[in-house]
């Protein structure tokens, strides 16, 4: 019979096949949908992570892992009510005003989700006025900003300076990118940084727990 | 699995012609044969000096004319010899398992010899080379995932003078399980060594099945063959032990200035050498070869890290290829007196060149200053060279999944590739993985101590020298070696 642990060692190979097989296993078998997704779906999701932080597992596996995890999460949520999904918190993210390139959210967006925040991904080529009417449907945790280009990322000042005079300075605002470093975080006035997409993980869990 | 799956075709293309490799052919096969016509009538007319007196008897008894110390070869005997001459040689490892196929095209690399100074691999200095040095090159080649052989990498000075080679053949042996090419200055040493290899692999008759060294036999140029290295053929050919045959020569010097007249002299030398071996036992496995410069008249010096080093080289290697005869050539060698740019430039370039040729036993890498001085640095480095030349050599594989058809279709335009599977798949084995080269954030690169090339390969090479554990050799063998040597110290 499948076990939890099968279905882990799925999402860590990133059998995608494999790990909604044995998802719909657990589910038939009575195993509750929470235990499925927290320790199994979300466990081997975990392991995922520390590997890929310690430079034994790269992007192209986390990126099949975590697809394997999301599908196996869609089939158990309908059985799950909504108000009892584990939530670490919720993260808006965006690449700015100018700026198409989404990898690296994308990439942030898989690692977040996969170690339990709830993620509003609103796209590329976001004003700081989008941001921030977006901050306030969605009432965020945390907004985080995405820029690849030297010229786009001057607009993450725009925006924090704008959630700021709107009230929202209460959400933290994290930046990432290539051309982004610490330095210019602080320049910016932003509360975090983080160099790579399983750092952004730390960043969210030790922002939210100040 | 769905972006995975291409849409495989019901039709089947007739007579696909694929270059898997990437083979630098630059002479043709109609270049190969006028400079092998070239060579023939040169052997007929001009002949060579043959100072061994048994190898005259085996040339007149085989069809030759000798007149005093001259010999003219008929051509016919020349075309026997190439074509007699086994097309390939296996190389195996101190075990007697098959390691190298030294045939047609695939290329093998090791480190050089012949220098009187090494670098110190911890203090960098430089200084004359002592036995322990070879037995450090023994451990870093037998550590370096892309150095298929060894050699001495310097000639020790801290024992008998006259047995030199002998404690190098042990040093090495002792030290990697990977094969040997030993130099060999005398019959007597040839002697010496073939017991101790004979200590290693258990008999005669298993060394011959399975040989795990080869003999280094130089040549002595210019169509001149000196009783000594003639006597060291006719002793290789009748042990029945792999040999290269290995010229040498300097344009416009000791050959013609011109590339096509010094290849001319160099295969009617390595051919006299072939000849031989195969009138003496008729299938001796031989491999030929040379290494070629020309002269820097504003130094008055032989350069290796030259662009002609690897244009001839190369020649050489076309040549041997076109009359499939296994082939030994130079590379990854460098004019530069210590790590620097120079260095870096002539290794790599001159290892590429002498790898797309073909050349199947390459060596060379490792030595500066024209060959004078050999680093255990550099050929470090040279094992991350190899591993890129690898990988250009080895092209593009053209097939239905690699062609990816469904996996574009399925991702669309404007998507990522990062998440499918076929990237999973492929990610690892497409890419090739640096292990020298720096490709840090400058973030990372800082805070690691902002460390040159040099430097990471100075840590890489101390760090071999001091973790890694060759296989060892019975204490029943070393005592059988070193038996060996005191007897041959004795007599020598």
């Amino acid at each position: 019979m499948a076990t939890l642990e099968d279905l882990s060692k799925a999402v860590i190979n990133g059998n995608v096949a494999k790990a909604k097989k044995l998802t719909q296993e657990l589910v038939d078998a009575g195993v509750a949908p929470l235990d499925i997704i927290n320790q199994g779906l979300i466990a081997g999701m975990n392991v995922v992570g520390v590997r890929f932080k310690n430079g034994e597992m790269f992007v192209p596996e986390v990126m099949v892992a975590a697809k394997a995890m999301s599908q196996g999460i869609e089939m158990v949520k309908p059985l799950i009510a909504e108000t009892d999904m584990p939530s670490e918190g919720k993260v808006l993210l965006g690449t700015v005003k100018g700026d198409l390139h989404d990898i690296g959210k994308n990439l942030v967006g898989i690692m977040l989700e996969s170690r339990g925040f709830t993620v509003i991904d609103i796209g590329i080529d976001k004003s700081p006025e989008d941001f921030v009417n977006a901050i306030k449907e969605h009432q965020p945790d945390i907004m985080g900003m995405s820029a690849l280009l030297t010229t786009t990322m001057l607009h993450m000042k725009d925006t924090i300076e704008l959630m700021k005079e709107e009230g929202l300075g209460h959400v933290k605002a994290i930046v990432g990118g290539a051309p982004i470093s610490q330095d210019f975080a602080d320049e910016v006035g932003a509360d975090g940084y983080a160099p790579d997409a399983a750092s952004a993980v730390d960043l969210c869990k030790s922002l939210l727990s100040k | 699995m769905e972006t995975f799956n291409t849409t495989r075709s019901n039709f089947t293309r007739a007579s696909f012609e694929v270059n898997q490799t990437i083979f630098w052919q630059m002479l043709s096969d109609d270049q190969c044969e006028e400079i092998f016509m070239t060579v023939q009538e040169l052997l007929e007319r001009t002949g060579v000096e043959i100072l061994n007196e048994e190898a005259r008897e085996i040339f007149e008894k085989a069809g030759c004319w000798v007149d005093g110390t001259r010999v003219r070869i008929p051509s016919p005997l020349t075309e026997w010899a190439a074509r007699t001459a086994p097309s390939r040689v296996t190389l195996c490892d101190r075990n007697g398992k098959r390691a190298l196929r030294v045939e047609t095209t695939y290329s093998y690399f090791g480190p050089g010899q012949g220098n009187s100074f090494v670098l110190d691999p911890h203090t960098g200095e430089r200084r004359k080379p002592v036995k322990d040095d070879v037995a450090a090159t023994a451990v870093v080649c037998d550590a370096l995932k892309n150095i298929d052989f060894v050699l001495s990498n310097g000639y020790p000075t801290d024992v008998k003078e006259a047995a030199a080679d002998l404690h190098v053949f042990e040093a090495l042996v002792a030290n990697t399980t990977k094969p040997i090419i030993q130099y060999i200055p005398s019959v007597k040493h040839a002697q010496a060594i073939l017991d101790m290899a004979v200590a290693v692999a258990g008999s005669l008759r298993e060394l011959q099945k399975n040989p795990f060294f080869v003999y280094l036999i130089d040549a002595d140029g210019t169509l001149v063959h000196s009783d000594e290295t003639l006597a060291k053929v006719i002793f290789a050919a009748k042990n029945g032990i792999p040999f290269i045959y290995h010229t040498k020569l300097v344009l416009g010097e000791t050959a013609p200035v011109t590339p096509a007249g010094t290849l001319v002299v160099a295969l009617a030398d390595v051919l006299v050498g072939v000849l031989l071996s195969q009138l003496v036992r008729q299938g001796t496995p031989v491999i030929a070869g040379g290494i070629f410069t020309v002269r820097d008249e504003e130094n008055n010096m032989l350069p290796w890290g030259a662009p002609e080093v690897s244009l001839v080289g190369t020649g050489m290697s076309n040549l041997l290829r076109y009359l499939r005869i296994p082939s030994f050539g130079f590379a990854g060698a460098s004019d530069s007196k210590i790590s620097d740019a120079q260095m870096g430039l002539e290794e790599a370039f001159s290892m590429l060149h002498m790898g797309l040729s073909g050349t199947n036993l390459i060596q060379g890498c490792g030595l500066l200053e024209s060959g004078l001085t050999g680093s255990l640095v550099m050929l470090v480095i040279g094992d991350e060279i190899i591993g890129m030349i690898r990988k250009i050599i080895k092209g593009i594989e053209v097939n239905e999944e690699r062609l990816a058809r469904g996996v574009i279709d399925a991702v669309q335009p404007g998507g990522t590739y990062l998440g499918e599977e076929h990237t999973l798949k492929y990610f690892r084995k497409e890419f090739w993985w640096p292990t020298l080269m720096n490709r840090n954030r400058i973030k990372d690169w800082t805070e690691a101590g902002s460390k040159s090339l040099g430097q990471r390969a100075t840590e890489k090479t101390q760090s071999i020298l001091q973790t890694h554990q060759p296989e060892k050799l019975s204490d029943d063998v070393l005592a059988k070696l070193r038996e060996i040597i005191e007897k041959a110290e004795a007599a020598l």
